[in-house]
């Protein structure tokens, strides 16, 4: 993992509503290969981050490297190329609801890479059939349950052939018996090399899958580090009090 | 320029003429037309079955048949059985039951929209069901419908505008009398356009404010 | 009453050649309230605020103005001002259509905010520009929202046709004076018309209930 290069630095993003900060001097890197997890209470500005680094939110301060060149969003078509080697994953799911399943994975393709109908067909069943939907490719939205629908999701981000992939709580919005199938999605992405950048009440996922974990918390990134580090013997005395709640709740002692 | 205060000079006074004959073309027709769909609207939610139907026929038939229609029936039609209007009596004839279906149209949603539970308490506690449709039923209903009925009186400001067509010489009848005699029918009908467009913007604000002040916190939605 | 129902006889294929005529200007007022309108909605909820008074401005006239008062305008003042020539009937299509492209903007306005924000969040997170998002994913789902208002809406500018008679284009209603001018069965044959009116309110509002079924997307009912 270490001697990989930095494939996205994010440097002192910071988002204000107003004259609330919700967002305040984010930085970190990642590298390739690597998944970073966020964690941290509600409204902690996680889901502001993500939305930050692909622009669906602009940042009213701060600077973005891909692959170390300067992410300059004030063209659009730039900001457009930029997004398609960005992918994002919602908490709920997003999917184009009058397009099947297969549709949704094909419509990018076509309309934004520019790939002939056949080729984003063929791509897109491939990438289906990677996430384990052979069978509902016909499907709508509507007739998908909440793990296959964010599942779809994942396959339609794959198909871009993106560099880093930012998930924002993929699985908050689902039913207990459908995270794992999601989570093992995820897992298979990881162990692909895919670099990822997630955020997730997942505790136990965090500890067994991250590379690094950033606790964050009214808008600031208090602490990061590896998992068994911030569980254990986290500096913040917040973060410490944050884990041992979690640790309370979950059971969880490494 | 001293053309444009000559012709105003000349205008306005026969504009003057129409539009209050437009008044007294809308204010009867608006009030017959929601006394009528309150009245039909009740008969048809709460009516017994061949009350009803025939509510829903005349319904049917006034929301069916154009306007237009409508008006050559009262004024031209009628004659043929030895009824006789004057063009204004046709007009507001037409107008109001024309309105009336349409407005009972929303009385009728917003009666639906009452919960059952509260009639069901009403007769509970004894009152006699018209008891319970003046004092409990009504009242919620009418802010309910109050949205959709006040709509249907801004069309009818518009449509009044219909009585030329069977030679009641309102506002826009005036405009077409004097735009065929001077050809200036770009400035006529632009001030004419501007009148109508001044009346429903007023009657539209007026409809935005008795909703406010009528609102009750928390009942804004309908149906549940 | 038998020469009542002999009058109707005769004229009736008189008459139903003019439902032509009406339908002619219910399909390209409704056309151009649809091409019109789309660009309105799109205007209000995507444009930029100077767009959103433009549009608002065009809604507010459009719908405050009598139709006949607008006829007669753009019929006449059209060729009294700038010395065009148009039939009536191109003049009562354009001016129906106007109309009922503010009514159907905020129709679809009203459909369009109805959708997930998510939506078009999605479509900007797969590199598409805002134009594509409209009009690959807004649109198609917001289109078919709106399936029951536009049934409404059809059955108000059908009836709204009849009003192009003070213009003198010869539709149903124009026909039937016509006839009852001659016969002096006005009665009858003004009823006549308000049946086929009837009739083809019924024919359209069902056909539009049959392509909501068609382009109903599975799975998806009410929102």
């Amino acid at each position: 993992m270490n001697g990989n290069q930095i494939i996205l630095q994010v440097e002192k993003l910071t988002k204000r509503y107003g004259d609330k900060e919700v967002l305040k001097d984010a930085s970190f890197s990642i590298r390739k290969g690597e998944l970073k997890i966020l964690i941290g209470p509600s409204g902690g500005g996680k889901s502001t981050l993500l939305q930050c680094i692909n622009f669906l939110v602009r940042p009213n301060a701060g600077r973005i490297f891909l692959d170390g060149r300067e992410v300059l969003y004030s063209r659009k078509r730039d900001l457009y190329a930029y997004r398609q080697k960005v992918g994002m994953i919602f908490q709920d799911f997003n999917l184009f609801d009058h397009l099947t399943a297969l549709g949704n994975v094909e419509i990018a393709l076509v309309r934004v890479k520019k790939m002939s109908r056949e080729e984003a067909r063929m791509r897109a069943s491939a990438e289906l059939d990677r996430v384990g939907l052979k069978d509902h490719m016909e499907k709508y939205p509507a007739q998908l349950s909440g793990g296959q629908k964010q599942r779809v999701s994942i396959a339609r981000a794959l198909a871009m052939d993106p560099k880093v992939m930012l998930l924002d709580e993929p699985t908050s919005a689902l039913d207990p018996e459908l995270i794992s199938e999601v989570l093992s999605v995820i897992r298979d992405l990881r162990a692909n090399g895919m670099t990822m950048i997630m955020s997730t009440h997942q505790i136990s996922f965090a500890s067994e899958m991250a590379d690094e974990i950033l606790f964050m918390e009214d808008g600031i990134i208090v602490e990061a580090g590896a998992p068994k580090k911030l569980f254990a013997r986290a500096e913040c005395q917040r973060t410490r009090e944050f884990f041992m709640k979690i640790a309370e709740i979950y059971g969880e002692s490494r | 320029m001293e053309e444009l205060f000559f012709i105003q000079g000349e205008v306005a006074p026969a504009l003057w003429k129409g539009l209050l004959v437009s008044f007294r073309l809308i204010v009867p027709s608006a009030l017959f037309g929601v006394v009528i769909g309150v009245f039909v609207g009740v008969l048809r939610v709460f009516g017994n079955p061949f009350v009803a139907g025939l509510a829903n026929t005349y319904v049917a038939l006034f929301r069916g048949f154009p306007l237009v229609v409508q008006l050559f029936i009262w004024y031209f039609g009628l004659p043929h059985i030895g009824i006789y209007f004057t063009p204004y009596g046709a007009s507001v004839i037409a107008f109001s039951l024309c309105s009336g279906a349409y407005h009972s149209e929303y009385v009728r949603g917003a009666l639906l929209s009452i919960k059952r539970g509260q009639m069901l308490a009403a007769q509970a506690l004894g009152f006699s069901k018209v008891q319970m449709i003046w004092s409990v039923v009504l009242p919620q209903a009418f802010r309910r419908a109050l949205p959709g009925c006040g709509n249907e009186i801004v069309y009818l400001i518009k449509y009044s505008s219909l009585a030329y067509m069977i030679t009641c010489i309102e506002l826009t009848g005036q405009g077409k009398i004097i735009a065929s005699e001077t050809f200036k029918y770009t400035e006529v009908f632009m001030i004419v356009g501007a009148v109508y467009l001044v009346l429903t913007s007023f009657a539209s604000w007026g409809l935005h404010h008795l909703e406010s002040r009528f609102r009750i916190p928390g009942f804004q939605h309908y149906g549940m | 009453m038998m020469e009542s129902l002999a009058a109707i006889r005769e004229a009736l294929p008189y008459l139903l050649q003019g439902s032509l005529v009406t339908l002619g200007l219910v399909a390209g007022a409704l056309g151009l309230g649809l091409v019109v309108g789309t660009f309105l909605a799109v205007g209000q909820v995507y444009g930029s605020s100077w767009v959103r008074r433009l549009v608002f401005l065009y809604v507010w006239f459009f719908r405050g103005v009598p139709l006949l008062v607008l006829l007669f305008l753009f019929y006449f003042g059209l060729f009294t001002f700038f010395q065009i020539n148009i039939s009536a009937f191109t003049a009562s299509v354009i001016v129906l259509g106007l109309i009922s492209a503010a009514y159907q903007s905020q129709i679809l306005r009203g459909s369009i905010l109805s959708l997930p924000e998510g939506q078009m969040k999605a479509a900007k997170a797969l590199g598409m520009s805002n134009v594509q998002g409209i009009f690959l994913i807004i649109l198609p789902q917001a289109f078919r929202l709106s399936v029951p208002g536009w049934s409404n809406e059809y059955s108000i500018v059908l009836k709204d046709t009849a009003v192009s008679y003070a213009l003198g284009v010869m539709e149903v209603m124009a026909r039937a004076h016509f006839v009852a001018s001659r016969t002096y069965e006005h009665l009858p044959l003004y009823f006549t018309a308000g049946v086929i009116f009837l009739i083809l309110t019924y024919g359209g509002t069902k056909a539009l209930r049959v392509l909501e079924d068609r382009v109903r997307i599975p799975g998806y009912s009410q929102r």
